[in-house]
């Protein structure tokens, strides 16, 4: 049967042969073999054509779906040889390429919020996207909106400003005061209607790790936390450039550990601070004080000459030289200090322990009126509320805290005393809430600044010092 | 937090507390308000201000650096352990990273302790121990080193990656990229690939990580507050 088969196809290339024209010596002996095969049940190959030679340039051949890491290869694949690395001493080879993938929020966060009565307005710090954005105090984003875009925006290279933390709004001059506290090693001053890229208008020199800020208007005093070495430092309101400070609060019984949020009663001459809890110390506990210019004693009132001495601020970028062995990790506190604290001196009164609910207490805030403080109570999601004379392992007396309450990840609180109301920064969230002074449990707030799409959650990626790798199951790691 | 390591050996995550004087082990898929299961602290570690430090997973060891000595710990340690090496110097270092492969240990710093020194890579043996001088040294104004921060090693191809930013000219061209050059390098060698430029979009270099599974190049930027991934098959 099958010898019949290739019989019948020999005759029929022979055939067709004759009506085309006369075959050539080629094609005669492509019909032969063709007609000589057998079925073998595997592929096999028939015949084999070269390719004509390419006359000329070709474009390279792309897929339609080519990813970009796809076009890149192929792009490399074809790419004319480049020198060997390292062949020449005299250069590098530059890279120059778009990355493939970027994780990053480009809506702003705030980590800390300023209220102005005297213009109505807000004033919030975006840490992400690095400046402060100005909204109406009513200001309330409807939810079918995409976002509330600011009045006014500061924010740019001339600004200097650089993980902006604290932030304080003069309530007389407006002035902005905003707190850098990595590398920036400065607090940054703008007039009130200040707007884009601007240059400061006042600037002084801090320790590293500057963190919150409090001001007392009837003394003109400036207070700042300095995360580490552990210190609460006072300047003269207006201090600028390399001023020395008037006062400084550190040492090992001040129960200073990693300071954040600063607050004065000035009603009662207290002075506040949350402390996160990882603390060493300096050997003598004197870290900052060390190189203070001297001063007059306490109580001589501060002359042009006296305020206007010079501070080297001691390096604490690197090696700190601390006491060995000094490193413990204490319970999230509130401490209570005189206002005029210095140097080592204890705590008044000590918010610590399980019932208290802090976690990270973030900035702090006083109602003087009703000696109530509030506080930004960070990975708690909450915001808890103690009477200024709390001590100890005590509850607080209110807990703003829910999903209907908006507050996540919050970092900023302020208190606007005109109109009773509470504002809340949440770096979570990219949103400000207000809500009533006495509010309590899971409160909706009376009026939300949103400035993402709802329901947009924060990235939270701050000041990343490093990255990593988890090679197990495929995830980036970024410490904030 | 300006340090933090995955340990793919055994599956944990390492960072650094400056603050309290510490390093934390955690599981590596901890979540959440989660304790470490290993605190190395206390006074015999020496430990001063461990803001940055390098795990080697093979030898079960974790490199600190601080200014002019670096410690070396045990991995597995936990509580007041007492450093099992301690290299020490005229020299000042910042960043670390190891290589378990070739045993070398590569920080950033300078050579020496003069303030005008160029900021450099400096070379040790992994096992060296007390007064000891880098193996090698690359620095000079070739190498475009002016503020070296991460770095990391791949000692399959035998790379150092490190990045680079000059605070207060970190958009100028030039100050911020990552470079690469070789453990066999020394002297005033440039980096033989330099990632940089407009197109990459970066701002402030300030962390690197090496993902060779997908010959990948992931950048913490700290003005962007992102995590930047390039595809950089030249390394691999």
């Amino acid at each position: 049967m099958k010898a019949t088969i290739g019989w019948f196809v020999f005759l029929a290339v022979a055939v067709g042969m004759l009506l085309v024209g006369t075959p050539n010596e080629r094609e005669l002996s492509t019909a032969s073999q063709a007609a000589q095969r057998k079925p073998s049940g595997y592929p096999q190959l028939i015949s084999v054509e070269q390719l004509p030679a390419t006359n000329g340039e070709m474009c390279s051949w792309e897929p339609a779906s080519a990813s970009t890491r796809a076009k890149i290869v192929l792009q490399e694949r074809f790419a004319p040889q480049t020198e060997t690395p390292g062949q020449k001493e005299s250069s590098s080879i530059p890279v120059d390429r778009a990355p493939v993938r970027v994780i990053r929020d480009n809506y702003p966060t705030y980590s800390a919020v300023a209220v102005d009565t005297k213009w109505d307005e807000v004033f919030l710090q975006d840490e992400n996207l690095t400046g402060f954005n100005v909204f109406n105090r009513l200001d309330n984003t409807p939810p079918t909106a995409t976002m509330t875009e600011p009045k006014r925006k500061v924010s740019g290279s001339k600004t200097k400003m650089d993980f902006n933390c604290g932030l304080y709004v003069d309530p007389n001059s407006g002035d902005v005061y905003s707190v850098n506290n990595d590398f920036g090693d400065t607090m940054v001053v703008f007039p009130h209607a200040a707007n884009g890229d601007v240059a400061p208008m006042r600037e002084l020199h801090t320790p590293h790790r500057a963190y919150g800020i409090a001001v007392d208007e009837e003394a003109q005093e400036l207070f700042l936390t300095v995360q580490h070495p552990p210190a609460a430092v006072v300047w003269r309101k207006m201090a600028q450039k390399d001023e020395s400070p008037v006062r400084i609060l550190e040492g090992r019984h001040t129960g200073l550990s990693d300071p954040h949020g600063i607050t004065l009663d000035t009603k009662n001459q207290w002075l506040f601070v949350s402390n996160h809890g990882s603390v060493s110390y300096s050997k003598d506990g004197k870290y900052f004080s060390q190189n203070l210019p001297a001063r007059p004693s306490d109580g001589v009132q501060q002359t042009a000459q006296t305020a206007a001495l010079n501070w080297v601020v001691p390096n604490t970028l690197w090696f700190l030289g601390m006491a060995g062995g000094s490193g413990k990790f204490e319970p999230p506190s509130i401490t209570a200090y005189p206002l005029k604290a210095s140097g080592d001196t204890p705590p008044l009164r000590v918010i610590a322990g399980s019932k208290t609910q802090l976690n990270w207490p973030a900035s702090l805030a006083m109602d003087s009126e009703l000696g109530e403080l509030y506080v930004a109570n960070d990975m708690g999601d909450s915001i808890l509320v103690f009477s200024a004379g709390a001590d100890g392992n005590v509850e607080p007396k209110r807990v703003i805290k829910g999903p209907k309450s908006g507050v996540r990840t919050p970092i900023g609180v302020s208190i606007d005393l005109k109109n009773r109301e509470l504002w809340v920064s949440n770096m979570g969230n990219h949103t400000a809430t207000v809500y009533s002074l006495s509010a309590n449990g899971d409160a909706a707030p009376l009026r939300t600044i949103r400035s993402a799409p709802q329901g947009t959650k924060a990235r939270m990626i701050g000041n990343p010092g490093a990255v990593s790798y988890d090679s197990k199951r495929e995830e980036i790691l970024v410490p904030n | 937090m300006h340090a933090i390591e995955y340990d793919e050996l055994h599956d944990e995550l390492i960072v650094s507390n400056p603050f309290a004087q510490a390093i934390l082990t955690f599981r590596g898929d901890a979540n959440g308000e989660e304790p470490p299961i290993r605190v190395i602290q206390g006074p015999s570690t020496m430990l001063d201000a461990p803001d940055r430090f390098a795990v080697d997973p093979v030898h079960n060891e974790i490199f600190v650096p601080q200014e002019s000595e670096i410690l070396v710990l045990p991995r597995q340690a936990n509580g007041d352990a007492t450093p099992i090496r301690r290299l020490h110097g005229q020299w000042r270092t910042g960043y670390i990273a190891v290589d378990p492969v070739h045993n070398i240990i590569v920080a950033t710093g300078f050579a020496n302790k003069d303030p005008k020194a160029d900021p450099a890579l400096l070379i040790f043996n992994r096992t060296d121990n007390g007064e000891v001088k880098p193996r090698a040294v690359i620095a000079g104004p070739h190498t475009g080193i002016q503020s070296l921060h991460q770095l990391q090693l791949y000692p399959d191809r035998g790379w150092i990656v490190a990045s680079q930013f000059l605070f207060g000219d970190e958009q100028k061209p030039g100050t911020y990229f990552v470079g690469i050059w070789s453990i066999n390098d020394a002297g005033d060698i440039p980096p033989r690939w330099k990632l940089g430029g407009p197109k990459t979009t970066l701002k402030r270099v300030r962390g690197v990580v090496v993902n060779p599974k997908y010959k990948e190049i992931i950048i913490a930027d700290m003005v962007l507050n992102a995590a930047l991934t390039y595809y950089f098959p030249e390394i691999f």
